[in-house]
């Protein structure tokens, strides 16, 4: 009996501490539209992607910066802290999950090119673009690309209009979004239960943004 | 069985827990690996509905912010939030249930201290918050990066700090552990379980006690004699306080007096030192807006909250010990030996929190991604 209690107590201790990240929560939101790019000959070259930060988040972000006009920040002020912006993810693989004929692509996305930063005075928003290029150009019948936070500290979700656009692929393709935000917390424990993504798929995946496109 | 085996027994049995209770940990806390993420809880559970609720009141702290620029009565919907937030939120990490708990445990720490301890260390943390956003922002005119460098860098000091704290604990609490094994091998073998050897065993449990940290009379050997027995120690074995146990009500110096308030302030520390990132960014906002002081008041406020919840799962772990030591008590000194190992792995385990925590393998909130 003693010893099943004591067994309890440390299980107990442990328990609470091992749920860091199980618990952890968004501080940062992004409303979020995306281009896939393709080459002439059909296949993919690139994802670019437009990430709306949240006004608390980009109040916090831009703290510091110079600015010649107060409220207002240009693209060359913000350059620094869009350089930031575009290195740090760099170990959460820029949350963008590639997956070709069903196969999970770790390494199929290169650094970001192309990347900068617009401040929007009226809603005090910042937005970052950037671009991430295919190491090797690829042809897949069946393409998805997920955007989340494993950790689940940055909230990913599609904007409400443009949210996915191809740009010059083959006219025999055609593109589906799936947005865990239209019904947010069932709907996470529907992809929990068809977890695709068996890889480094943490709480954040439950969350994931999966856009697919299906070339026959 | 003879006293030896059974001493030899009980001591691969806790060793075997503590082992456990750390590959369960590790386990857990490789959240990384494909199993653990299948295995994770479904988050439209409890999980899902604590985690929307934190979103929630999170996102609804910007917008009442804003509204407090114009509207002094948004002030009130402001520190309602700020409130309900704290509670949720401190079951996210970095605001050191675990730390506290276990240190609870393995200190033999009464409930009301475990919540003076929740409340102190939640002040700190939102103290920590405010002078760091002060300064940073308001003095230096720092950048968002070097705010969360230097967040950084606190965090690593803080658990750094949680190392020692548990090192200390191992170190004190192995001891004793120890020395309860010898005199439990020196004991006369037969005796266990009556009640009538009280010289050989007050002699043990002054043994027992000697070396122990001053005030920590909550002894188990106590309730093993039963109350109407005159102890070695001369403080007064009060009545149970909790529902589930014998935990002592805190005299107002054992609170606050030598050593009582010293002993605490090392783990206070410890853990308040890192200020959590939800209430930096709310406060750079508030400044932002121009309102600091309301994000100040707001920070305060989500500590209270957050120091309820804390409070609220210290005040368990102490109960869950003080319903260990009653059946402790029931064993003698073979109890009190298992109860001596709880407190090591206890001890073990703050010092593995802060390890992993140092490491990097627990993942905290992550400061200045983005």
């Amino acid at each position: 009996m003693f010893r099943r209690i004591a067994f309890l107590i440390v299980g107990l201790l442990c328990l609470v501490a091992a749920t860091p990240r199980a618990h952890a929560h968004p501080h940062v939101w992004v409303t979020m539209t995306s281009e896939l790019l393709y080459a002439p000959d059909g296949t993919i070259t690139g994802v670019r992607h437009a990430w709306t930060f949240d006004d608390m988040f980009s109040a916090f972000a831009t703290q510091g910066l110079e600015q010649k006009t107060k409220g207002q920040f240009t693209r060359e002020e913000l350059a620094p802290l869009a350089k930031v912006n575009v290195e740090s993810p760099q170990e959460y693989a820029y949350f963008t999950y590639v997956k070709m004929n069903g196969k999970l692509r770790k390494d199929a996305l290169s650094d970001p090119v192309d990347y900068y930063l617009e401040y929007d005075p009226k809603e005090t928003v910042l937005t970052l673009h950037f671009t991430l290029p295919f190491k090797t150009p690829a042809k897949a019948k069946s393409l998805d690309v997920e955007v989340y936070d494993p950790e689940f500290f940055i909230d990913f979700g599609f904007a409400e209009k443009d949210q996915v656009r191809l740009v010059n692929a083959p006219a025999q393709c055609s593109v589906s979004v799936v947005k865990p935000h239209d019904d947010f917390f069932s709907a996470a424990v529907r992809l929990d239960k068809s977890m695709a993504w068996e890889a480094n798929a943490g709480l954040g995946a439950n969350f994931a943004n999966r856009i697919s496109v299906n070339c026959p | 069985m003879t006293r030896d085996a059974k001493a030899r027994l009980v001591l691969s049995i806790s060793v075997l827990a503590v082992l456990a209770a750390g590959a369960l940990c590790q386990e857990a806390a490789a959240q990384s690996s494909p199993l653990a993420a299948m295995r994770q809880p479904a988050a439209g559970g409890l999980f899902g509905w604590l985690l929307s609720k934190q979103a929630l009141f999170y996102r609804e702290l910007s917008g009442l912010i804003r509204a407090a620029k114009s509207d002094g009565t948004a002030l009130w919907g402001l520190m309602g939030i700020s409130f309900a937030y704290g509670i949720f939120h401190a079951a996210g990490p970095g605001h050191g249930k675990a730390v506290i708990s276990s240190y609870l445990v393995a200190n033999e720490e009464t409930w009301r201290r475990g919540v003076v301890l929740s409340f102190a260390s939640a002040f700190l943390q939102a103290l920590t918050a405010v002078v760091l956003v002060a300064v940073a922002a308001i003095v230096i005119g720092a950048t968002a990066k070097a705010m969360g460098d230097t967040v950084r860098v606190i965090e690593a000091v803080s658990y750094a700090l949680i190392v020692l704290v548990g090192a200390r604990l191992l170190w004190v609490k192995g001891r004793a552990f120890l020395r309860t094994l010898r005199t439990l091998k020196s004991e006369p073998a037969p005796a266990v379980k009556q009640a009538h050897d009280h010289n050989a065993r007050c002699t043990h449990h002054e043994h027992a006690y000697d070396h122990r940290a001053p005030h920590s009379h909550n002894d188990a050997h106590a309730h093993g004699h039963g109350a109407d027995h005159n102890h070695a120690h001369d403080q007064d074995d009060g009545e149970s306080v909790l529902p589930w146990g014998h935990a002592h009500g805190p005299e107002p110096e054992e609170l606050a007096g030598p050593g009582g308030w010293r002993r605490g302030l090392s783990a206070i520390v410890a853990v308040g030192l890192r200020p959590c990132s939800g209430a930096i960014i709310v406060l750079v906002f508030a400044l932002a807006q121009g309102l600091f002081w309301t994000g100040v008041a707001s920070t305060f406020v989500m500590g209270i909250g957050t120091a309820i919840t804390v409070a609220a799962i210290a005040t368990l772990a102490v109960g869950a010990r003080a319903v260990a030591k009653r059946f402790a008590a029931t064993r003698a000194s073979y109890g009190t030996l298992m109860l001596r190992g709880v407190e090591v792995g206890a001890a073990m385990l703050v010092m593995l929190f802060g390890v992993l925590l140092l490491t990097g393998t627990i993942a905290s909130e992550r400061m200045g991604m983005f």
